[in-house]
């Protein structure tokens, strides 16, 4: 067995921990046109900050 | 000028999979059955749309008590009675209250980064925080797999450089636990 590959010999994406961490930085907006709905933006933080300072 | 169309996508970093981030806080509907609540959030298929979505969700340790948060392949469903769920089982690691974001971040660029031998096993993750602590599990497809099982469960431990006995319960009998780790 090669690496990148599963068991079967079938090729797969890997990305190392180290490797991904590198784009963290570059990705700190929400994917374009999501918008998250009422019942779950208890999850999100931008959400949770304007409801903070509105009170 | 303007960049071609399809410019963005091929400068991202494809995932061999598209997973979903799944929100539920049953706390909020005490009267609804389990699992009415769990709401899909995004399905993402890159390194950038995780990053995205990751950076601008709390983690676990700021998340309120009750909430489970899941991350799951796409098109399954993070419930026992999904049928690509159904036979399998879950690796969980308990931790203290507010220690689990490092654990479930690694988890989660395990999972995503195809860092698994056997990551077709693998259904999906989730975090249940609760007022005494965090439970991370590790949820996978055929549990009776043993190989599979056991080379899953040392490969987590190693990826969230946690060195404490990780256990493995088979969905079909909650009260059995399978495999120690």
């Amino acid at each position: 067995k090669l690496p990148g590959e599963y068991g079967d010999g079938v090729m797969v994406k890997k990305y190392s921990r180290d490797f991904l961490l590198k784009f963290s930085e570059q990705c700190t907006d929400l994917p374009d046109g999501f918008e998250p709905t009422s019942d779950i933006e208890e999850a999100f933080m931008i959400f949770n900050a304007s409801s903070r300072e509105s009170h | 000028s303007a960049k071609p169309p399809g410019a963005l996508i091929s400068q991202q970093h494809p995932l061999e999979h598209s997973w979903t981030f799944w929100f539920d806080n049953p706390s909020k509907s005490k009267q609804a059955a389990w699992g009415s609540s769990m709401r899909p959030i995004y399905t993402f298929s890159t390194v950038e749309e995780f990053w995205s979505l990751y950076n601008n969700i709390y983690a676990p340790s700021m998340l309120a008590q009750g909430v489970d948060f899941h991350c799951f392949k796409n098109k399954i469903e993070p419930k026992w009675e999904d049928p690509v769920c159904a036979n399998g089982g879950t690796w969980s690691v308990s931790l203290p209250r507010g220690k689990s974001d490092t654990c479930w971040l690694y988890t989660l660029l395990a999972m995503v980064g195809e860092q698994f031998d056997h990551g077709d096993e693998i259904c999906g993750a989730v975090v249940n925080v609760r007022p005494r602590g965090e439970k991370i599990g590790l949820w996978t497809k055929n549990a009776a797999n043993e190989t599979a099982q056991m080379s899953i469960g040392k490969q987590w431990k190693k990826s969230i450089d946690y060195d404490g006995p990780i256990n493995f319960i088979f969905h079909v009998s909650l009260s059995f636990m399978l495999f120690l780790c």
